[in-house]
């Protein structure tokens, strides 16, 4: 049995915004993992869409060395987590690679639903928890006042939590001294047959599949043949190492540590995470994997090009590899024609999955209205699951619909609480449960999913001025009095506009609906006539007066470049509308429902 | 194959106006009357060497040139004089070439009226506007309706063939009354051409950074159809979507650019398009372009500061972003010869546009909709 003891390895859970990046960019400096001159800010935050979002989206590693106070070089493996709601699943695949986690909380602004519920994963998992106080530096800090809350809220012993300042630099040497007193080192046989957790995977274009993974037990080594043990195919691996944060290969991984293996997988499904990686003909069994994430949102893609039709599957492929919890089956529209239903854990999510399928794979696509999973119970007894409002039966045919509850856990100042209430109430939402904790309030409520998934974090944040937040997970079934809200154009139903409404609300959400959609409409050659219906009655309905004329007056005579410009602006307006029947349907208007009621 | 002769036209830019007006994007600059026009005529000759020693002599001879601005009228007589003779003495020109020159109606410069025409221009281009000084105020015009009427007097006295008037509607403030006068008093003073276009506000003026308020929408439509009427009764025929004209005086210049011709272009941020068949047969098409700023254009040699060859999908675009302004179009046939490329490159977004009403489709022009839905018909034909 080989020495683990300098090995730890851990996560950080922190809410946007408390300065998780510039705390892992600064452990990464501290620990020489990348010269000044390399250290491109935030370098954890690779993908082009966080650094502009400010956010993690996808799990990253990487390893540091640090030479403690006591004489002794240790191992860091650090595994970045993501830190937004939508993405609670991969926060608790990364914690399954780490003995430990640092709670980093914002010594001014307290303690959020997002990290409790992170911390509560963390200590479920029996990992050991450090809490830290970041932004020490402010003069807004008040870390006695966060060390009651991390104690009354989340209910583990701050009073030896870290002060420290990522920004200044302040008490790194601290939190880094008792990352390795309080963590504990890994455990394993490194002489036991291989068992490694895959994390991670994603593709890359020159490498194939790269995978992250934690070593359980045993060891891998270049040159070793493994298998994915649910796939049973046989790969020769060709490079392990691990990330410093650059990508650098090692002879080898053992037991206890994380780094990534490349084992020449050409197929996107080659090595799917939760997995386990074990030798060939090794009977080595798989480790328990990861909880299958269920997706909450569903919505239609369809490409603006229906030849782009294939570019759109081999995308989703390849997404889905780096992104285990996107869904996606074929749709067809009657009016977007060929696409997929996608599943998504929440509307964030789903606006990283089109941005990203538009800006790295160069496709249009037109994204319709999102919906939750309806369970419905037909007449003849059969329970069915709905994703998407046009595959509703026929009313004569369903016994009951039921919509999909969660249980919210919603944490807000005191003085902000009466506008969380009201938020709620018009969401339909049932109070469950109500504590006063130091100065915060936390408010247990049962809401419909969705009311919920659309936009409730949104306008939590703009009615408590950002100082609310939000955590939840689906409850239950229940029986509801919902219906179909089915939009026509130009007196023909387009399935995919169609939305599912709470009974009490069809008539304002379709004259709210049809009135967005004729802002959002541009006026064109015809009228467009849009009107809101429930099966056969006519519940609202606007009209978008056909233009005179759309054509450009001056000529300016020989100088085509003036010519040109108008017409790659009005090719740029065609690249986010869809041609339904003989109208153009931008692709705001698909998404109309979600500015109702603003 | 032989090659069928484009026509060919000669553009030559004036860059300088009195003062910039609020709408106008085009490439003017303002300054006093200390014009450098030695200097000026040396350096258009020199663009035109250039382009001929470059491009070598064109395959037919010259149909037309047009002095446009800026402010054309700023110049003396005796320089256009010697920018027409300087490239008649490079170039052949048709016996029957059109010579235009685009003019303000200002006092100082419809002095000079008798001196182009003495020096050979034989189409005087207006920049009447409007004929309402209320409008012409709101246009940050230098003249006022008087000027315009006078103008247009001398024009006609000094003997010009041919005379275009520009004219405005949907000015701000403008009422049904006052766009029905302008082109009342056009047509008494029986101009043969008028370019009668919408005020559009561009990026990139006066105009757009403080938006004049425009009539309303139902004033505009009543504006544009009441002139367009008055137009027709007098014999107007709209043989391109802002320009109108009797007894066939269309405007040859523009119809070369319309057409997808070939043309010099001289002068400071002028823009040319020259096409040469190569050995094997196919068709090479260049755009030029010269240095924008006078001043820069002034200092250098005549060589363009652009060129970009035009081909493929470019091409086909700006063949059709051009030929379908005009109402007859082109033949199947002049597409093919302007532009090198089969005409089943033009499927199959010509079949659908076709079948949806928008073009011909016996030949390359737009149907009524279409021309009045081009920007659409455009979008819907390229790639």
């Amino acid at each position: 049995m080989t020495d683990l003891s300098h090995i730890r390895n851990f996560s950080i859970i922190a809410h946007i915004d408390h300065g998780k990046s510039t705390l892992s960019d600064r452990l990464i400096q501290v620990c020489g993992g990348l010269s000044d001159r390399e250290m491109a800010e935030q370098v954890l935050d690779s993908m082009e869409l966080e650094r502009e979002r400010g956010i993690t989206i996808k799990a990253q590693s990487v390893t540091l060395h640090y030479d403690a106070a006591d004489g002794r070089r240790y191992q860091l493996n650090f595994i970045d987590t993501p830190g937004h709601v939508d993405f609670s699943y991969e926060v608790s695949r990364s914690l399954y690679a780490c003995e430990g986690a640092l709670l980093v909380v914002d010594a001014g602004q307290g303690v959020e639903a997002q990290s409790v519920a992170n911390c509560y994963t963390a200590l479920d998992q029996g990992l050991e928890v450090v809490p830290v106080l970041n932004k020490m530096d402010l003069p807004q800090a008040d870390p006695e006042r966060v060390k009651l809350q991390i104690e009354e809220i989340i209910g583990i012993d701050a009073s030896d939590a870290i002060p420290v300042s990522a920004k200044s630099g302040m008490g790194i040497d601290v939190l880094l001294e008792a990352l390795i007193a309080r963590i504990p080192p890994p455990t394993g046989d490194v002489d036991g047959p291989l068992q490694a957790l895959i994390i991670d995977s994603w593709f890359d274009n020159y490498q194939g599949v790269v995978s992250l993974v934690r070593v359980t037990q045993g060891a891998i080594k270049k040159g070793d043949r493994v298998m994915a043990r649910s796939i049973g195919k046989v790969h020769q691996v060709d490079q392990v190492g691990c990330f410093t944060p650059k990508q650098t290969p090692r002879d080898g991984l053992r037991a206890g540590e994380v780094g990534y293996v490349i084992a020449g997988i050409k197929d996107v499904r080659g090595a799917p995470v939760g997995d386990t990686l074990v030798l060939e003909r090794s009977d080595a069994p798989a480790l328990p994997g990861f909880e299958k994430v269920k997706p909450q949102v569903f919505a239609g893609l369809f490409p603006v090009n229906a030849d782009d039709f294939e570019d759109f599957r081999d995308a989703l492929e390849k997404l889905t590899l780096n992104d285990a919890s996107l869904f996606y089956e074929p749709e067809t529209s009657d009016a977007l024609g060929f696409g997929f239903r996608c599943g998504f854990l929440g509307m964030l999510h789903m606006e990283i999955i089109q941005e990203r399928l538009e800006r790295e794979y160069d496709l249009d696509l037109i994204t319709t209205a999102p919906s939750v999973v309806y369970e419905v119970l037909l007449k003849n007894q059969e329970t069915i699951y709905i994703d998407n409002p046009s595959a509703l039966p026929d009313p004569s045919r369903i016994e009951e619909i039921r919509e999909p509850i969660v249980r919210a856990n919603i944490l807000v100042p005191q003085e902000h609480v009466g506008a969380v209430m009201t938020l709620c109430q018009e969401r339909r939402g049932l109070q469950v449960d109500m504590q006063f904790l130091g100065g915060q309030v936390s408010l247990v409520y049962d809401l419909p999913m969705g009311e919920v998934v659309l936009d409730l974090f949104d306008r939590l944040k703009s009615a408590t001025r950002g100082f609310a937040s939000l955590e939840y997970g689906f409850d239950r079934f229940e029986a509801a009095s919902v219906q179909r809200l089915d939009v026509l154009i130009n007196g023909e139903p387009v399935d995919a506009l169609a939305l599912i409404v709470h009974k009490q609300n069809s008539a304002y959400k379709g004259r709210d609906l049809v009135e967005k959609m004729r802002e959002l409409i541009p006026r064109q050659m015809y009228d467009v006539a849009i009107q809101a219906a429930v099966g056969s009655k006519i519940v609202a309905r606007s009209n978008v007066k056909a233009l005179r004329k759309d054509v450009t007056a001056k000529c300016y005579g020989g100088d085509v470049s003036r010519k040109r410009k108008l017409l790659e602006k009005q090719k740029a307006g065609k690249k986010r509308m869809k041609q339904v029947g003989r109208v153009e349907i931008p692709q705001e208007a698909f998404l109309a429902v979600l500015q109702v009621g603003k | 194959m032989s090659p069928p002769a484009l026509p060919t036209a000669v553009y030559i830019h004036v860059p300088w106006c009195v003062r910039k007006c609020p709408y106008c994007d085009f490439n003017s600059h303002e300054r006093g009357d200390d014009l450098p026009e030695a200097a000026y005529l040396r350096r258009i000759l020199a663009d035109l060497t250039w382009d001929l020693d470059h491009f070598g002599p064109p395959a037919a001879p010259i149909t037309s040139l047009f002095f446009g601005g800026g402010t054309p009228s700023l110049l003396q007589p005796e320089t256009i004089g010697a920018v027409i003779e300087g490239i008649a003495d490079r170039l052949p020109l048709a016996p029957d070439c059109e010579i235009t020159l685009e003019a303000n109606p200002g006092t100082a410069e419809a002095g000079r009226f008798q001196g182009y025409r003495a020096a050979g221009v034989n189409r005087l281009s207006l920049g009447i506007q409007s004929f309402s000084a209320r409008a012409l105020e709101a246009l940050g015009r230098i003249h006022d309706g008087e000027d315009g009427l006078r103008a247009l007097a001398l024009a006609k006295a000094a003997g010009f063939p041919r005379i275009n008037l520009d004219l405005m509607h949907g000015l701000p403030g403008q009422t049904v009354a006052e766009g029905q006068r302008d082109i009342e008093l056009a047509l008494d003073a029986g101009v043969s051409h008028l370019s009668y276009y919408q005020l559009t506000i561009e990026p990139n003026t006066a105009f757009f950074r403080r938006p004049p308020t425009l009539p309303e929408e139902s004033i505009l439509e009543r504006l544009e159809d009441r002139g367009r009427r008055l137009l027709e009764d007098a014999g107007f025929e709209p043989y391109e979507i802002s320009a109108w004209a009797r007894d066939g005086h269309y405007c040859r210049h523009n119809l070369t650019y319309w057409r997808f011709g070939d043309y010099y272009g001289l002068g400071p941020g002028a823009h040319g398009k020259l096409s040469r068949w190569d050995g094997a047969g196919g068709l090479q098409v260049m755009r030029t372009q010269r240095s924008r700023v006078p001043e820069h254009w002034l200092r250098g040699d005549g060589a363009p500061s652009a060129q970009t060859p035009v081909e493929g999908d470019a091409l086909r675009e700006e063949c059709l972003l051009n030929v379908l302004r005009l109402r007859e179009g082109i033949p199947f046939e002049a597409f093919e010869a302007h532009t090198g490329l089969p005409r089943a490159c033009l499927d199959p977004e010509r079949e659908a546009q076709v079948a949806a009403g928008l073009l011909r489709e016996d030949r390359l022009a737009p149907t009524d909709q279409g021309l009045r839905f081009l920007n659409p018909l455009l979008a819907a034909l390229s790639r």
